[in-house]
């Protein structure tokens, strides 16, 4: 009998003990893996944020617009290496309930501010030439089963067209995707050109821009100087790092950081109450049976380390268990979630916090009852009845 | 019967001395029960304020379309061509109850994270207050028309810095002065800053175009009259909707959201707690082994043994969802918080702990003590006689 099989042997002593062990530890790292990999899909903006980008907006509130004339005084502005500008389109297809992320962009700029977006050559080429074509995120057009060359049409709850309508039609061009699947692709975009003109009031004005610099060092610097340009006008802009404003997004919601801790919180509070008394007890249990071994010779040291190997073993199958279960949902859910929470995945990140959080817990849980066994004595031990 | 007391009793007074098990079951089943009830505070606060919102008696004008106040745009003559609809109530003096309303979205300083959030900046018409229920200065006065004062809800006042009575606040290029608070009973309205409509107009450079109109009607069923007559003038192309539809439309989504993330959750934590219970019981069951047998010795029944167990667990149970009730009332009960809503701005509202969710919280706690207790209990029905020589 090696030192494994008393490992084992000790921790499935009773064995329905140890499942239900693993049962409530798998349940708290299932709820950590799939809790943890939402909390990211929200923050990605500000993951894929990039350090040298920054977003004018409107000093009243990013939901107003400035003239379009703001775009051309950008453009002069040292540092600068390139910049582009986007409407809000708040589209939908065929009926309100189908919302489609639209924004109206300047084509071929916009392109050089997020070179994450991923176009083909030849759709580039027709993206940028044709005035009413649209392109769409590959998740956009996985959702609702477009392909290139389509012609749909797209309904604005906002805008008119000056002849009262308020659908533009769209020939499919391109269908672009990203670097990296935590870069968002639910959204789709067409000329800026092809809004204004067709518009019914508000023309020649646009939402807001994006601009990258040359170096992140920069960026107060662009920044003050474009704020200062348009200082003590009606339209005062607001210039910040693109993820200081998805940040600011996101808080918008609601603190979803910390309802989110606090639910994994509650859970492994749960555990580390439950598993941590269990193993107290299963060790007193076993009192007589590890002065057993200490007479036959085993040193304190080696019992300490057999004990503490029980708790590693419990935390990290239960552990694997929970973290795979919630991988699997995740995957499972990716898809239908790519609407409005893009980029969910089970990020490599929380893999290894969980990790770390599995060997955190099985040396809290193990250590006390660890050094209980060690410093049973064998005379107590078998006095004891 | 007598017995099965005797034996309830002697199970529940003998908790203490396996404090650890019970009170790592009693806080597996608070912490799942607390989790359950925070998340319905947060939906029935927010599904409170918003249905608290709507009139019946009040109806909405939009453009055609439009689904949003914030996505509206109508013109001056819109409101004059309303104004004449059958079905809209007067004043004394015989002037048409209604408010042409436009707001714009301005960055207010949230308190809890020191970011910027989006406020809505209501440009409003005198009868405004009359077409809000319970509306109520609660401190100043209302604004001068024409002049750059603002009067804010009390929601703002609670989540956003800066805008304190006699304070004046930056907006966008625009300075103005708070001269008054006010207050519709925790509504919608309570999140928003209202100032003249010609103002916001002419400061924000909208024009002589409104986003929405609102007018009191004769009566709620008079909303199909001014409906037919909407639709009878060519010259309008809106949609009409009693305030309480159109509010009812807009909220759905965040409450039900918070509802469905909150209970999958407190069920999976439901399970882990299962499992405690589940562990602790079998221990309760193991270490008094002996004293089962001796009982059964001497008569008592299994039955008896059974019900010792299952009672056991189910007064951890209540223990643990009891005393996570009276936390969360505590702790969380009226804390205010605020989300983005449908017209794409701030809502503050407040926790709301109702009876329903606590009674939802004590009915989980109770199924997993039972869940819990049930095969222990069979266990400890079980133990042979002979078990009274175990040591």
């Amino acid at each position: 009998m090696n030192e494994a099989t008393l490992i084992r042997k000790g921790l499935f002593r009773k064995v329905l003990r140890a499942i239900l062990m693993m049962v409530s530890i798998s349940i708290a790292f299932f709820i950590f893996g799939v809790l943890g990999a939402v909390n990211k899909a929200f923050n990605a903006g500000v993951d894929v944020a990039a350090a040298n980008r920054l977003v004018i907006v409107n000093a009243i509130n990013f939901t107003v617009s400035m003239p379009y004339a703001y775009f051309g005084r950008v453009q002069g502005v040292d540092g600068i290496t390139h910049v582009t500008h986007a409407n809000w389109f708040g589209g939908y297809y065929q009926q309100p309930a189908n919302f489609v992320q639209t924004f109206a962009v300047e084509p071929e700029t916009y392109l050089d501010v997020y070179p994450e977006l991923i176009l083909p050559p030849e759709q580039r080429e027709a993206w940028i030439n044709t005035r009413t074509c649209l392109i769409v995120g590959q998740a956009l057009a996985t959702q609702y089963g477009w392909s290139l060359g389509d012609r749909i049409p797209l309904n604005s709850n906002i805008w008119q067209q000056a002849d009262g309508s308020s659908d533009w039609d769209f020939d499919i061009c391109g269908i672009f995707t990203a670097e990296d699947s935590s870069v968002p692709t639910n959204y789709a975009m067409f000329h800026y050109e092809y809004f204004n003109e067709s518009l019914a009031f508000a023309r020649d004005t646009i939402g807001w821009m994006i601009l990258t610099t040359e170096d992140v060092s920069l960026n107060d610097q662009v920044a003050d100087e474009i704020d200062a340009m348009f200082a003590n006008s009606p339209a005062e802009t607001e210039t910040t790092t693109e993820a200081a404003f998805s940040q600011a997004f996101v808080e918008q919601l609601g603190n979803i950081n910390l309802i989110l801790t606090s639910v994994i919180g509650a859970a492994f509070a749960t555990i580390l109450m439950i598993v941590g008394t269990t193993l107290v007890l299963a060790i007193n249990e076993r009192t007589k049976e590890i002065a057993v071994l200490k007479t036959l010779g085993f040193q304190s040291g080696r019992i300490f380390r057999m004990i503490l190997t029980e708790s590693f073993l419990l935390s990290l199958i239960g552990g694997a268990i929970g973290l795979g279960l919630a991988t699997a949902l995740v995957m499972a859910a990716a898809e239908g979630f790519q609407a409005f929470l893009p980029g969910f995945r089970m990020p490599l990140s929380v893999v290894w916090q969980a990790f770390a959080l599995m060997i955190a817990f099985a040396l809290v849980t193990g250590f006390f009852p660890a050094f209980n066994a060690m410093r049973i004595r064998i005379v107590e031990a078998f006095g004891k009845l | 019967m007598k017995q099965l007391f005797a034996v309830i009793g002697m199970n529940v007074r003998s908790i203490p001395q396996r404090a650890g098990m019970s009170i790592a079951t009693i806080t597996s089943v608070a912490f799942m029960v607390a989790v359950l009830l925070g998340f319905l505070a947060m939906a029935n606060g927010f599904e409170k304020t918003i249905n608290g919102s709507g009139s019946d008696d009040v109806a909405v004008f939009l453009r055609g379309g439009s689904q949003a106040e914030v996505n509206s745009v109508l013109a001056r003559e819109d409101a004059r061509l309303i104004e004449v609809a059958p079905g809209i109530a007067t004043d004394e003096s015989g002037d048409p109850i209604m408010s042409a309303e436009l707001y714009v979205i301005v960055d207010g300083t949230k308190r809890s994270s020191q970011t910027e959030a989006n406020l809505p900046l209501r440009g409003v018409q005198q009868q405004a207050v009359n077409l809000r229920q319970n509306f109520a200065l609660t401190g100043g006065r209302m604004f001068e028309p024409g002049t750059a004062e603002l009067v804010v809800g009390e929601g703002v006042i609670r989540e956003f810095e800066g805008f304190d009575l006699g304070q004046t606040i930056r907006l966008g290029s625009n300075t103005w002065t708070i001269v008054g608070t006010f207050s519709t009973g925790g509504s919608v309205f309570d999140s928003e800053v209202w100032a003249d409509l010609g103002v916001v107009q002419n400061l924000y450079q909208r024009g002589s175009s409104v986003q929405s109109l609102r007018a009191r009607l004769t009566s709620p069923d008079a909303i199909e009259d001014v409906r037919a007559y909407v639709e009878g003038e060519d010259r309008l192309n809106l949609d009409v909707t009693s305030e309480r539809e159109y509010f009812a439309d807009s909220a759905g989504g965040i409450a039900t959201l918070l509802k469905f993330v909150g209970w999958p959750l407190s069920i999976v934590m439901a399970i882990g707690a299962f499992a405690g219970a589940w562990n602790t019981m079998y221990s309760s069951v193991d270490s008094r082994t002996r004293e089962i047998a001796t009982l059964r010795t001497i008569g008592f029944s299994g039955f008896t043994a059974f019900m010792g167990t299952l009672i056991e667990s189910l007064v951890l149970a209540l223990l643990g969802g009891a005393l996570a009730i009276l936390v969360i009332y505590i702790l969380f009960n009226g804390n205010s918080a605020s989300t983005l809503g449908g017209g794409f701005t701030q809502i503050v509202f407040s926790f709301e702990v109702t009876l329903g969710s606590v009674i939802s919280g004590l009915v989980l706690a109770l199924s997993v003590g039972f869940l819990g207790g049930i095969i222990p209990g069979i266990r400890a029905a079980r133990v042979p006689l002979l078990a009274v020589h175990q040591n």
